[in-house]
């Protein structure tokens, strides 16, 4: 209780302070509008992407404040490769382009989301369908209770595609 | 990060990986034809005995290793992973291998704890 009490001023103190990122904080601060607790005093850790591991201030937070929103990220994954791919023929150099942009574009609409204090993995796999057999298995090593992962396979006519995004919790 | 890449030394090391997930692909796979029938069981364990390996070089890293087996029939496939995390800490490894009847493509992704 007595954290919430103090990281309120400073949280006001902050957006005063850093005038030209203005647009990304008010953004920032939306999204995390509920969880007070999560802001450092005087640090920001969220809004860098180039993720300098340098001086940073105990939250005290042990866990993610909230879950990974798998049902959110499953509809982007879904929606982005059907789109992307629906009337697709395998072209070598087509599918190529498209398995990176698709790679991306997951990526970001997933960042859009903002989920604080999670990393995330994106993996896509796109071939051409020719009568072979496939497997595709994956093992990850963490913590079951915050990590998680969704992914989804897509198939027409000439083309196949799978893809999985991990989220992973970093303290 | 559109290729596996990370040379950032004190980090993770992408040779290492890449070397353990070597030694798993050829322990497994070795001389074998494409099978539908083992191909479940030849993926888990490759993936197993990756990270199996990886943790025994006790770093303080999450790991996640895909494997993927594809028979060879003259179909094309393409893999790109991207990823939003702390390029100084955190890196990749992928690995391609094949023999006469199948092609193997092993990614291994190591986050950093704290």
């Amino acid at each position: 209780m007595a954290d919430l009490v103090k990281d309120k001023p400073q949280k006001h103190e902050k957006k005063v302070e850093k005038l030209p990122t203005d647009g990304t904080r008010s953004k920032e601060k939306a999204g995390r509008a509920k969880d007070p607790a999560i802001t450092a005093p005087g640090v920001d850790e969220q809004g860098d992407d180039q993720g300098t591991a340098g001086m940073m201030e105990n939250t005290y937070q042990l866990g993610p404040s909230g879950q990974f929103p798998v049902s959110a990220v499953s509809n982007i994954l879904k929606e982005e490769i059907t789109n992307t791919l629906q009337e697709e023929k395998y072209e070598a150099q087509r599918c190529q382009d498209l398995t990176l942009t698709l790679c991306e574009g997951i990526r970001n609409r997933v960042k859009e989301l903002l989920i604080p204090r999670y990393k995330t993995v994106v993996l896509v796999h796109i071939g051409q369908l020719n009568g072979q057999g496939m497997q595709i298995s994956s093992r990850c090593l963490w913590d079951p209770s915050c990590d998680t992962f969704t992914s989804y396979s897509f198939k027409n006519t000439s083309v196949f595609c799978s893809g999985t995004v991990y989220g992973v919790y970093f303290e | 990060m559109e290729e596996y890449q990370n040379g950032s030394e004190g980090s993770f090391s992408s040779e290492e990986a890449e070397s353990i997930v070597k030694e798993g692909i050829d322990g497994v796979l070795g001389g074998d034809d494409y099978s539908q029938n083992h191909v479940n069981k030849w993926t888990a364990t490759i993936v197993e005995r990756c990270l199996t390996q990886l943790v025994k070089l006790g770093k303080p890293y999450k790991y996640i290793v895909t494997c993927s087996v594809m028979q060879k029939t003259g179909a094309g496939l393409h893999t790109a992973n991207s990823c939003y995390w702390d390029t100084s800490l955190d890196g990749s490894c992928t690995v391609r291998w094949e023999n006469r009847t199948m092609y193997c493509v092993v990614s291994v992704f190591a986050v950093a704890i704290a």
